[in-house]
Order: C-alpha cells, then sequence, then structure tokens
C-alpha cells in the first residue's frame, strides 16, 4: 500500500500537469513539485476533479457513439423500408399487370430498383439452350454508363451460369471474389465487360432456371449487403411468375387463335358448295362470253361492237371471281386481333352475301332487318365476321330438319340500351331442347352428324373477348335465335 | 309460230351475266333465245309449239329446275331440257335424267358441248312431239270402236284365229269376221301387221301414262 501511493501521486500527476502548466505562471509551475509532495487537501482536491472530468469525457463519447450507432441504424432501417416499399409495390404491380404491359411493368421496375440501389446496370436474361446464350429481355443502364451487352453465351460466364442454374445466387463486390481456377473465365468476361460487381439471382419457373436477373456496378466495387440479396431473390420471383403467366397466357391466345382457325376452316368446308358456285357463275360467263366472241369473229361480216361488249363483260366477270377470292382469303387468314371501326349493319350484309347460294340450296329466305343509322363499333372484322357466318350456318342447319313450310333466316341488327348494339339470328327450325340451350356453347358439343363442336364455343370467345355476349332462346312461334351484343365506341362528350 | 324458221332456245338462269353469255353464244348456232330470271317467269309464259328447247339451271331461288321439270311434265308440255349446273350432285341428275333431260351439264359449260346438246334437245322435242301427235291420232281412233270391235280389236292383235275369237267372246265366227273387217277400216289398218303395230305404239304409250 504504501509502495502503491506515490504511484497514484505520480499518475495524477502526469494526468494534471497539462492543465496545470497552462493555467498556472511560472512560480507555480515551479512550486508543483512540492505540492504534490505535500499531500494536502489541494491535491486531492485535482484527483476529484480530474476522475469527474475523465468521467464526463467517457460519458460524452459514449453518448455520441451511442448517437452515431443509432442514426446509422436509422438510415439503414429507411433504406430497407425504402426497398420494402419499392418491392411491395413492385409485387402489388405485377400482380396486376396483363399480358401486353409486362414488358413495361418490368422495364420500369428494373430502373426503380437500380435508381433507389444507385448501380449501373439492370438487367432479366433468358437462357436459350440452343444458341447457349444468356439474352438481355429486359434491361437498364445508368445514365453516363455504356450500354450493357444484348446477350453473353454461357461459355463466357461459366461459372457463374452452373451456379445460377443450379438455382443458386451469385454476388462478389470485386472480381478478386471470384474463385481463382473455375472462375477466371468468368472474371476475364466481367473485366472486359467493365463490370466490378454484381449480384445475380436465378429466375425459377415451375422448377426449372429459365434465367436471371442482375444488378451490376461499372468502374465502381460495391459491397451487397445480405438483406438486400434476399429482398432480390423474392423480386425474381416475383419476375419469373410474371413472365410465366405471361407465357401461358400466350400460349392460350395462339391455342385459341388455332382453334378460330379451325373453326373458320370447317365453316368454309361447309360453305365449299356455296363458294363452288359463286365462282362458277362468273365462270361460266366469261367462258361463254369468250367462245360466244370466238365463234363471232370466225363468221362473216364480225360485229365489232358486239365483241366490245363481250370483251367488257369478260373484264367484269373476272372481277367478280377475284372478289369472291379475295373474300376467301380474308376469312381464311390467320392471325392476331385486328382491330377497326366497324358498320355492323355492313358486315352482316357481307356474311349474308357469302352465305346467299347457299340458302338457295337449301331453299332458305334470309330476310334482312338492320336498323338504320347504328353506332359504329370497335373489333376484328374477321372474327366479327366468323361469329355471323357460324350463327347463319348453324341456322340454315336447324331448318335442313324441319319439314316444309315457310323457311325463313331473319337476320335483325339494333340497339339495345344506350351501349350496345345487338346481332340477332332468328331461324324457323326445330329450336334447341330447353336441356341444352347451355350445352350448345360448351366446345366439342354438336348435334350435327360431321359436327366438330367448336363453332359455338369459339364464336362466344370471340364475341367475349369483343366484351360483349353471346346467347341462345327458343322462339315462340318455333325456331331459335341466337344474338349477341357489341358495345358501342362511347362518344367523346 | 311460223315467223320464225329458227329453233327457239329458252334460258332459265337466276344470274344475269350467265344468262346474257349463254345467249349470246347460242345466237352464234343460229338460234333465236328467250331469257328468264326464274321458273315462275318461265311459267307465266304461253306455251310455245314451235321447235325449242329448254336450257335450265338446277338450282334458283324459289322453284328449282327440276320443280319446272315435273311442271312441264305434269302438264304434257314437250320441251327438251338441257340442265346446266354448278354442282356435280349425282342423284341430282340421275334424277333429271330418268325424268327425261337431254343432258345434265356442269358449269362452266363448253360451246360446242352445250351446243351439242342443245341441237339434241331441239331435235327430241321435235320427236316427242311427233310420237305425241301420233299417240293421240291412234287413240282417238281407238275410241271410235264400240265395245264388242273393242274386245275384238284385242284379240285379233294377240294372233288368235277368228274361231278362236268366237268361242272367247261367245259369238259366232261369222260376226268376229264382220266386226274384225270394222276394227280394221276403222283403225285405218290395211294389213293385220298394221293393226298389231298401231295396237303396239297405242298401248305402250298408254301403259307409259
Amino acid at each position: 500500500m504504501a509502495s502503491l501511493l506515490p504511484l497514484v501521486r505520480r499518475a495524477c500527476l502526469a494526468l494534471l500537469a497539462p492543465s496545470w502548466v497552462v493555467a498556472s505562471p511560472s512560480p507555480a509551475r515551479a512550486a508543483l513539485p512540492e505540492l504534490v509532495w505535500s499531500g494536502d487537501w489541494a491535491f486531492w482536491q485535482a484527483v476529484a476533479g480530474t476522475v469527474l472530468i475523465v468521467s464526463l469525457a467517457l460519458l460524452g463519447i459514449r453518448l455520441a457513439l451511442e448517437r452515431a450507432g443509432r442514426r446509422r441504424a436509422e438510415r439503414s432501417l429507411g433504406e430497407r423500408l425504402r426497398f420494402e416499399t419499392l418491392l411491395s409495390e413492385q409485387v402489388a404491380t405485377f400482380s396486376r399487370v396483363s399480358g401486353a404491359d409486362v414488358d413495361r411493368a418490368i422495364q420500369r421496375a428494373l430502373r426503380r430498383i437500380a435508381d433507389s440501389l444507385s448501380v449501373d446496370w439492370g438487367n432479366l436474361t433468358e437462357y436459350s439452350d440452343d444458341s447457349q446464350t444468356a439474352r438481355v429481355t429486359h434491361g437498364w443502364a445508368a445514365e453516363g454508363v455504356g450500354p450493357q451487352p444484348s446477350a453473353i453465351a454461357f461459355e463466357e460466364i461459366p461459372w457463374v451460369v452452373t451456379r445460377l442454374r443450379r438455382g443458386e445466387l451469385v454476388r462478389f463486390s470485386s472480381t478478386e471474389e471470384l474463385p481463382d481456377g473455375e472462375a477466371a473465365v468468368d472474371r476475364q468476361t466481367y473485366r472486359r465487360l467493365g463490370i466490378k460487381s454484381q449480384v445475380a439471382v436465378p429466375l425459377t419457373v415451375e422448377g426449372t432456371v429459365v434465367g436471371a436477373l442482375a444488378f451490376s456496378t461499372v468502374g465502381t466495387e460495391r459491397v451487397w449487403r445480405d438483406e438486400f440479396v434476399q429482398r432480390l431473390q423474392l423480386l425474381g420471383d416475383v419476375f419469373a411468375n410474371t413472365l410465366s403467366r405471361r407465357r401461358s397466357e400466350m400460349e392460350g391466345q395462339r391455342l385459341r387463335q388455332d382453334l378460330a382457325h379451325v373453326g373458320r376452316v370447317s365453316t368454309m368446308g361447309e360453305l365449299t358448295a356455296s363458294l363452288a358456285h359463286e365462282l362458277n357463275q362468273p365462270l361460266t360467263a366469261i367462258l361463254s362470253n369468250a367462245q360466244a366472241a370466238q365463234r363471232i369473229l370466225d363468221s362473216e361480216g364480225a360485229d365489232l361492237k358486239v365483241i366490245h361488249e363481250i370483251l367488257r363483260d369478260i373484264v367484269e366477270d373476272d372481277k367478280r371471281a377475284g372478289e369472291v377470292i379475295q373474300r376467301l382469303r380474308g376469312f381464311l387468314r390467320k392471325g392476331h386481333l385486328e382491330l377497326s371501326t366497324l358498320d355492323i349493319g355492313e358486315l352482316v350484309s357481307q356474311v349474308a352475301r357469302l352465305v346467299s347460294s347457299d340458302a338457295i340450296i337449301r331453299n332458305v329466305v334470309i330476310r334482312l332487318e338492320l336498323a338504320a343509322g347504328l353506332p359504329p363499333v370497335v373489333g376484328d372484322r374477321v372474327q366479327l365476321q366468323q361469329v355471323v357466318l357460324n350463327l347463319l350456318m348453324n341456322g340454315l342447319d336447324a331448318m335442313r330438319e324441319a319439314g316444309a313450310g315457310e323457311r325463313t333466316l331473319v337476320l335483325r341488327t339494333f340497339m339495345a340500351g344506350p351501349a350496345s348494339v345487338v346481332v340477332a339470328v332468328e331461324d324457323s327450325g326445330v329450336g334447341i331442347e330447353e336441356a341444352n340451350l347451355e350445352h350448345v356453347f360448351h366446345a366439342f358439343y354438336t348435334t350435327k352428324p360431321d359436327g366438330l363442336g367448336m363453332g359455338l364455343a369459339i364464336a362466344r370467345s370471340i364475341v367475349e373477348a369483343h366484351g360483349g355476349r353471346l346467347d341462345a332462346r327458343n322462339n315462340l312461334q318455333g325456331g331459335a335465335t341466337f344474338s349477341f351484343t357489341l358495345p358501342i365506341i362511347e362518344e367523346a362528350a | 309460230m311460223i315467223a320464225s324458221a329458227a329453233p327457239l332456245v329458252f334460258l332459265v338462269d337466276d344470274d344475269a351475266s350467265v344468262r346474257k353469255s349463254l345467249a349470246r353464244l347460242v345466237k352464234t348456232a343460229g338460234y333465236e333465245t328467250e331469257l328468264f330470271a326464274s321458273v315462275r317467269d318461265f311459267l307465266a309464259r304461253a306455251p310455245y309449239d314451235g321447235p325449242c328447247c329448254l336450257v335450265l339451271d338446277v338450282r334458283m331461288p324459289g322453284l328449282t329446275g327440276l320443280d319446272l321439270q315435273d311442271a312441264l311434265r305434269a302438264a304434257g308440255q314437250r320441251v327438251s331440257i338441257v340442265f346446266i349446273t354448278g354442282y356435280r350432285d349425282v342423284p341430282v341428275s340421275v334424277k333429271a335424267m330418268k325424268a327425261g333431260a337431254v343432258d345434265f351439264l356442269t358449269k362452266p359449260v363448253d360451246a360446242e358441248t352445250l351446243l351439242g346438246a342443245i341441237r339434241q334437245a331441239v331435235a327430241r322435242t321435235l320427236t316427242d312431239r311427233r310420237r305425241q301427235a301420233r299417240v293421240t291420232e291412234i287413240r282417238s281412233r281407238i275410241a271410235t270402236l264400240t265395245p264388242r270391235e273393242a274386245a275384238v280389236f284385242a284379240l285379233v292383235v294377240t294372233g288368235m284365229l277368228n274361231k278362236q275369237i268366237g268361242s272367247e267372246l261367245g259369238i259366232g265366227e261369222k260376226t268376229v269376221k264382220v266386226h274384225r273387217a270394222r276394227v280394221m277400216e276403222k283403225m285405218q289398218a290395211g294389213s293385220l301387221a298394221e293393226l298389231v303395230r298401231l295396237a303396239d305404239e297405242g298401248s305402250v304409250i298408254a301403259a307409259g301414262s
């Protein structure tokens, strides 16, 4: 204890010395050792003061450190919150987005995320086994950074692709982190492209990795935090889900188009007889006219005026034959929805003309009762023609089974309420059994021996795609009526 | 009737340009033409006794070509028909040919084929009408026979002898002879062979109608 005291004294002196030296005039400085050794009251006062100052300083430092830590935590929390908000916004957006808007939505999401993370490149790549490349389907590059490559061959980044395809994520803060041996090629590629750091998550659809979502920095290295990487995986799942949904939507659309095509072709088969007739009339006239002209020219005193008339008629009939073929072509065309503004009355009468000779063969009178001045509708001409044609052919078929008597098919157009027009096909056939009224719209339901049972199913899907309804009912006086509605174009107020 | 020496071809087709072109062609072969857009229009026309034929579309709005064929037959009008059609419909063509059509041609139809068929049809109309006139004549002769004479006539033409006919009818051989002479006279037959032919012509047609 006795040996410890001088040590304490010395320590205190050393601690206090600087303030003492600064605060005291030189005689006091000279008296210092004396004071220290004297062990009087002033000395202990100084010790207490020193302890107090040191404690306060320590407290201050601790407070400052705590505040800094809190601020950092707050900042990181804010960042995370912002990112979480952004992410949940994207999830919400993508759950609602329709097939046609997917590309734009993905593009927008990439930009917003890359912006908020201040990275240089963000992209969605799709893996193609045929070409052995990762093709960028959606990409975003920050301003002032060059464009990213549109595709990278698997062999340029073998290590990264292998890991992603196993469903693992890839993250590196600098290319140095890439393992030396196995990722040497990858490292070379990234250096060539100028990529310093990257995080990439696999996009998995039904258990298969179809591509990747990646963010990269160019020029600067970057540490990717764990929580961010986890969140990115979630976003990747959302994208993958959306893309897979679009793929099945497109599949569905293609299927519908194929079916519509099948429907048209089979309706066409039913129409062959009537089309042969339509083509035959002008061809007959052309041949007879031409042979008449030959005979006139062979005879003496040929009248050139008659020859002129004949030639003019031949040209007319040739045009007529061409129009029949044109109509047939337009009808058989397989393709996408081509929307245009349509006069529904005109469309209906065109189709009625198409089946007119068929009606004659079947001894059916087609009567048009078209309301005048109907507002235009928007739709795909060919598809709507097909619907009308299908209903007309069904009407004709229905009357085949009916006995002799008045065989009339009435084709009506009229307004139903302020916002839609109706096309109704009313036959005087045998009608439909009440129990089957709804079945007739089901695929593969048919009462015809050679029918596919697709016509009405396709017709209904077309009408519904146009925002309308297709219904069937029996008439009080016999026969059935098929009618569909179409929304009219709203007048700009 | 005598005014136009050229045979008349009636054209019935619902298609105006087909009608017009066929008429031009037919005229180049020296025929007169009359055009109709429907069966009803044609039926509204007074029957024509001169040399003629009908070129008829099978399928038309309202009454069809086959309906017209039936109507003409029912009315006893002898006009040979050449059908033209856009469809190779075998059952319909068989039906038309069985009902006496000269030909059943598919559109577009070649000039030579059509004109050949028309020539044949015009000739057929003439022979039909001649045969019809002869049958009418024979029937009118038969109509002048008494019931007893008719009975004798029916048995004579089967090759029976007078004696056999007498026992068949329960009359004397001499009486049979008298009736037989009357029959020959009324039927304007110079020989038994001629009488048999008249009976044949008359009864074949009679059985057919």
